[in-house]
């Protein structure tokens, strides 16, 4: 095959979703135009919805069936994609396009071993005539390649076995076992904490050099963009507005939209105006928790069956202890697997544990990762503020009086979170990731808590909807007093808002104290591989 | 693995524990149900002495406890007592009829899987379009009718209008087996009817979310086609939660063939139990409604067995 300078060429491609209704919509994708050299890496970045996952189910071929492409063109190493046959398109998958996406969890068939899901990727493509050996080797020889020293024995394991790092790898290496040319990347490493995100990339940019993969990288985390791609394109509502090679975009950039970007990326205390309260650690604190121990995953024989020392050895959580002040922001660090949800789950009596509690309020707010679950898709806006109301003792009662004054403090408490009286009847999935996020702010708020939980509420969010969580986080932190215990694997936010942070490892906490301390001068290991992974992905 | 063989100790200690309650409460309830089944037996101008010398002759001057535990022991040898009424064991009548029932619920349920599946496979591939449209209103319209109404309806249309077949004989399995199974077809097919709008709309709804599933759009981009997503992938998921669904069906299944037994005059458990209650026949009915439970609790205990095998995150915790 002739070898092309652009291995994919989107030729003014434009995309929308027309219904009976709207039969012309605003289109998704608005005249899009770029081409991926062979070879490179090339960067897609932009906030949640801006279009940059449908550009990439175009080049694949998979995009929804009520999506409409209404002009344009792509070619793939010269070929008219859209001109095939959608059954040659798909056999194309895996062979010349290999992808890998977001969420490793849900990615892999719960139901089958990785050695019969990696093995499909061969069996599916017509041409590969290798014996079962051959395969079995072939599968082997990528899962060693992909970073696992345990190959043979990864093959017979189930995805629930692994974590979620692993799983991704595992996910790249069936993206990769037929050699593709290119490799799409949709947001891999938004789900993975700090360290695993480093030692993805490193693999991603081997494999890309090792097999001459050219790599299309979507991402809202810039700082995964910079040191890993060679050029970078910024899109917004459709239109790629800004492309040009990464150091260019990220330390110079032309387009005012670009730069509003970065500025939401590097979280700066200063343009955000991001202001904790002072913390009095003279007061008592608002929560006390004394030894914790906690597990999961007893039925009731094991623990009749088992003797008191069986019982710790599948313990999560191991004596844990920790104070949260008024007023205070404390973070909570650690890796994957550390035990800092199980930890803030047994804070808020979600998980049987052995220990004491002490909460000094009436009650305890919490938000979490995945705002898209935690919201009840069948109700409005409304009737989850007035389900959150109605559950506090703050709740004016029933009656037309009452209920005129719960909507005026809904109303108020939405204000205040940046959304208004119109949203009181949209339903969840009219809201996007932020919004719902401060949707869940909101209903903690009405509460008034002394304390908020807030597990890794940046997770999911893109840079933009992050820096205005972490605004609102603040200011309600300096105005209404409140104190936050905010669980994240994002260094940077601590470093910005957190006067005291916590380190978590193995169910142990292995470091405490001031922030400025803790970050500068780490005593112990696990903060200081977590600082080195930080260092390595933002390039600090 | 330890694991394994601890949670089939525990799924059949439950079974135990659940065979052990239904017994207490069957043999409470028929020994609390007022009337003396002695003086039934002998008809009004009997004298107390004579009820008397029946009563200790048949064991019910016993303590409870003691007839408790002589009946446990008779069920689990299949010898649960002496049927008043036929004056036969309780083990071998119900043993004749239960070709019948088991029969019938073996058809109803194979005719469920044949037909459901591959509608729920061909409906599910484009939801919303023109022929899963029609298969949704009939699958509603079969799924509201009951047993006994789709029997005369049936029996209308095959006997009467058709004249396809003589609705109301039996014939045993032993005599001549095909002719066994054809006339137990109509029956089965009234009993499944409406079983088969239920797993139709089940498992059309569980294709449709394990279509949405981040593993497909994996598979997707691994190049399989999707008739192989299908097989490999999105029916051996969606069989993981119509394995309990299935067996709620065929317990189902199970009791409605009692009653269109009745409409088709068949000689199964259903007929058995009704002339039993209407004649008092306790050692009977406790005998019928005991192992027809029993045949349930097995029923539930195998599909959580089974679906514990389809899913390693059960198998393997």
């Amino acid at each position: 095959m002739a070898r092309h300078i652009h291995i994919v060429k989107v030729h003014h491609l434009t995309l929308s979703f027309p219904t009976r209704k709207d039969p012309d919509p605003k289109p998704v994708l608005d005249d899009v135009d770029f081409g991926i050299r062979d070879g490179e890496i090339l960067g897609l970045i932009g906030n949640s919805g801006c279009g940059k996952t449908m550009t990439s189910l175009a080049i694949a071929g998979l995009l929804p069936d009520n999506a409409r492409i209404t002009h344009g063109s792509i070619k793939f190493a010269g070929k008219d994609l859209l001109a095939m046959k959608p059954k040659d398109r798909r056999a194309m998958l895996g062979k010349d396009i290999g992808m890998i996406f977001q969420e490793p969890s849900t990615a892999l068939d719960p139901l089958m071993t990785i050695g019969k899901q990696l093995e499909e990727v061969l069996t599916a493509h017509k041409e590969n005539t290798q014996s079962g050996e051959d395969r079995l080797k072939a599968v082997t020889d990528m899962l060693e390649l992909v970073g696992f020293t345990n190959a043979e024995e990864i093959l017979g394991r189930y995805p629930h076995q692994l974590s979620g790092g692993q799983r991704q790898r595992v996910l790249i290496a069936g993206a990769a076992l037929l050699k593709p040319r290119l490799l799409i990347c949709d947001e891999p490493t938004s789900s993975l904490d700090t360290v695993t995100t480093v030692s993805i990339l490193a693999l991603l940019k081997e494999l890309c050099q090792k097999l001459r993969i050219t790599i299309l990288f979507i991402s809202h985390d810039l700082s995964a963009v910079r040191g890993f791609c060679d050029r970078v394109m910024v899109m917004k509502d459709g239109k790629i507005i800004d492309k040009d090679t990464t150091s260019d975009i990220l330390s110079n950039p032309r387009n005012a939209y670009t730069a509003e970007l970065l500025t939401n990326a590097r979280l700066d205390t200063r343009i955000l105006g991001l202001e904790p309260a002072n913390v009095d650690y003279s007061a008592s604190p608002v929560l006390t928790a004394r030894d914790i121990t906690a597990g999961y995953g007893r039925s009731l024989f094991e623990r009749v069956r088992k003797t008191s020392e069986e019982k710790t050895d599948n313990n999560v959580l191991h004596g844990v202890s920790l104070d949260v002040y008024p007023n205070e922001i404390l973070g909570l660090i650690g890796g994957s697997g550390s035990g800092k949800t199980t930890l803030i789950r047994s804070l808020l009596g979600l998980l049987p544990h052995e220990g004491a509690v002490s909460i000094k309020s009436a009650s305890v707010g919490a938000i979490f990762q995945d705002p898209v679950s935690c919201l009840n898709p069948a109700h409005t806006i409304k009737w989850h503020m007035s389900e959150a109301l109605r559950s506090s003792p703050k709740d004016p009662g029933k009656g037309f009086k009452g209920r005129a004054k719960a909507l005026k403090r809904i109303i108020t408490v939405l204000e205040e979170c940046g959304l208004g009286a119109k949203y009181l009847n949209r339903r969840p999935n009219e809201l996007s990731g932020g919004q719902r996020q401060r949707i869940a702010i909101a209903m903690c708020l009405i509460q008034e808590p002394a304390l908020i939980v807030a597990d890794e509420p940046f997770s999911s969010l893109d840079a933009s909807s992050s820096a205005e969580l972490l605004k609102l986080m603040t200011d309600i932190n300096r105005e209404r007093h409140t104190a936050f215990l905010l669980i994240t694997h994002n260094i940077h936010i601590v470093r910005q808002i957190c006067p005291r942070i916590i380190v978590m490892d193995e169910g142990r906490i292995c470091e405490e104290g001031t922030t400025a301390e803790v970050l500068t001068n780490p005593r112990s290991e696990c903060t200081a591989a977590l600082l080195e992974a930080e260092r390595r992905i933002h390039g600090i | 693995m330890q694991s394994k063989a601890g949670y089939l100790l525990g799924k059949f200690i439950e079974l135990v524990l659940t065979l052990f309650v239904v017994s207490l409460l069957v043999f409470a309830a028929f020994s609390i149900i007022p009337g003396d089944a002695a003086r039934v037996m002998l008809g009004p101008d009997a004298t107390d002495a004579q009820v008397q010398l029946l009563r200790s002759q048949m064991g019910l001057d016993k303590p409870l406890v003691v007839r408790y535990f002589s009946w446990i022991a008779g069920v689990f040898t299949f010898n649960p007592g002496t049927s008043y009424a036929y004056n036969m064991g309780v083990g071998e009548l119900i043993a004749q009829r239960l070709p019948v029932t088991l029969g019938m619920s073996a058809i109803a349920m194979i005719m469920v899987i044949l037909i459901s599946y591959p509608l729920a496979v061909l409906s599910s591939r484009k939801p919303g379009r023109l022929g899963d449209q029609v298969c949704s209103v009939i699958g509603h319209v079969l799924f509201a009718i009951p047993p006994y109404v789709a029997s005369l309806l049936l029996i209308l249309l095959a006997g009467s209008v058709f004249k396809l077949m003589t609705v109301g004989t039996y014939v045993s399995p032993r005599e001549n087996f095909i002719s066994y199974i054809g006339c137990l077809l109509l029956p089965s097919f009234a009993i499944a009817l409406p079983k088969i709008a239920m797993s139709f709309k089940f498992l059309r709804s569980s294709i449709i979310e394990q279509n949405s599933k981040d593993y497909v759009r994996t598979s997707k981009s691994h190049g399989l086609s999707d008739l192989k997503i299908l097989v490999r992938h999105v029916l051996p998921n969606s069989n993981v939660s119509s394995i309990t669904i299935i067996s709620i069906i065929l317990s189902d299944i199970l009791g409605g063939s009692l009653i269109v037994e009745q409409v088709f005059n068949l000689p199964g458990l259903g007929r058995l139990l009704l002339s039993a209650i209407s004649r008092r026949d306790f050692p009977l009915l406790s005998g019928i409604v005991f192992y027809l439970a029993l045949i349930t609790v097995l029923l539930y205990f195998i599909s959580d067995i089974a679906s514990s095998l389809a899913d390693p995150r059960i198998r393997l915790k």
